[in-house]
């Protein structure tokens, strides 16, 4: 009688072959992407999301191919920020269709396919009891769907938006090894400099991502009335001193403006509108740094 | 050996009961909800995978409350290449005795290493007495059984 031991393979299912087919159809799809930048940081609330969709907004505006992957499988909001929320995906030409936003920015995310604003991302089985076991796994599945079956067509850059915490660029870089690099965003106060700091070291040792460099967010606050401009939140620029520890460029900061909130809610485009601002002229030269890295 | 019976599946256990038509002997083989569903979650199917996967397979077909316009994926295509596989596939399609509520709660309470034999002797229960549902009335008269099996061996 056959044993456990005797038993070939994995008894037909051929569950190797088919996770090597599934990193197959996700090469074929980044074929057809020339660069794939994350934008992370490690810590919640520094803007990420914002600076993805602004970032999107200006390099489309110098002329390259953009989609923007929504990483943040729980709490996705960059199709809300773009503006394509109605946009319900379906399978067509091999893939499926991503939403387009008014500024020709692709984006997949996992909000376009919940129904309501408070719908939880959940997923099916037997059981929710210790499913800490098994949904880390299923997050990494579905991302790999986002990226792998959208039918994003020809790109010149992807945009990754990742999710707080500092194992996200490493599973990110799993998934696709070919990484061109990441963008770090930070805070101006300590306590985000020092959640960050841990999000660089892991980038560095555990993924070996090449790190574009270090954005300061909510870095300055100009007054409406005067125009005069000062440190926010902060006395110093804690990103600028992250990036020399780390030995990162720094890219520049974006001042606070509360209208770059509102555009986000709005599903807006901040750079139509507010172009000639402290803030839009902040992003616009991010653009061109990040541009600078990947083509020159 | 010859399939005898199956149990489950309850929340992702299943056993399978092969005897031998010999000597009786028999031997069952239990699957893990914690390996079934972590397999599942790679996006593979068990079984192998007959056809080419539609775009977002996994994600459109584990989802739970997606938009209704978004239409389901094909089919899963299991195969049978192995029989056992098969009889798991069948099983799984075929659906289960079901709980209510109260019922599942109740057996939530019991120790996990004997919860699964109690399954068992409920949904028995409730097939051998006409009911196509496990509800607390069903557990209650199971245990007074129980508890009348236990007395009169004394």
């Amino acid at each position: 009688m056959k044993t456990y031991h005797d038993i070939a393979a994995d008894g037909g299912s051929d569950v190797i072959g088919q996770v090597a087919e599934q990193m197959a159809r996700l090469q074929d799809r980044l074929a057809q992407v020339d660069h794939v930048v994350a934008v992370m940081s490690g810590k919640g609330g520094v803007g990420k999301s914002t600076v993805t969709a602004v970032l999107s907004e200006a390099l489309t505006a110098l002329e390259y191919r953009i989609g923007v992957v929504d990483a943040d499988i729980n709490g996705p909001s960059m199709a809300r920020m773009t503006g394509v929320r109605r946009h319900t995906p379906i399978p067509d030409g091999g893939g499926m269709q991503p939403a387009v936003s008014a500024t020709g920015v692709k984006v997949m995310s996992m909000d376009l396919f919940l129904p309501q604003d408070a719908t939880a991302v959940l997923w099916h089985a037997p059981t929710q009891n210790h499913a800490y076991t098994w949904r880390p796994m299923v997050e990494m599945a579905a991302l790999r769907e986002l990226i792998a079956d959208t039918a994003w067509g020809t790109l010149d850059i992807m945009l990754a938006d990742l999710p707080p915490g500092s194992d996200r660029l490493p599973n990110l870089a799993d998934l696709v090894p070919d990484l061109s690099g990441a963008v770090v965003v930070t805070g101006p106060t300590a306590v985000s400099q020092m959640v960050v700091a841990r999000s660089i070291t892991a980038a560095t040792q555990v993924a070996d991502v090449p790190l574009i460099g270090i954005v300061e967010n909510m870095a300055t606050y100009r007054c409406p009335s005067c125009g005069h401009q000062e440190r926010f939140l902060a006395p110093a620029s804690g990103g600028e001193s992250l990036g020399e520890a780390h030995g990162i460029p720094f890219l520049g900061r974006i001042p606070f403006d509360p209208r770059l909130a509102l555009a986000a809610d709005d599903g807006e485009p901040f750079l139509a509108r507010h172009a000639d601002s402290p803030a839009g002229h902040a992003i616009m030269a991010l653009a061109a740094r990040i541009q600078h890295y990947l083509y020159q | 050996m010859a399939l005898r019976e199956t149990h489950g599946p309850f929340e992702g256990t299943m056993s399978i009961v092969y005897h031998c038509l010999g000597c009786g002997y028999s031997m069952a083989m239990l699957t893990n909800r914690m390996e079934t569903q972590m397999v599942r979650s790679l996006g593979v199917k068990i079984g192998g995978q007959t056809r080419a996967a539609s775009p977002m397979e996994m994600l459109r077909s584990n989802l739970q409350g997606k938009r209704e316009e978004i239409p389901a994926p094909g089919q899963a295509g299991a195969a049978s290449k192995c029989p056992f596989t098969g009889v798991v596939v069948e099983a799984f399609n075929s659906g289960s005795m079901q709980w209510t509520d109260e019922a599942k709660a109740r057996i939530e309470r019991i120790p996990e290493f004997v919860r699964p034999m109690v399954q068992r002797s409920a949904e028995d229960y409730a097939r051998q007495h006409g009911h196509d549902l496990v509800d607390g009335a069903v557990m209650d008269a199971m245990r007074g059984q129980a508890g009348r099996q236990d007395s009169g061996g004394h």
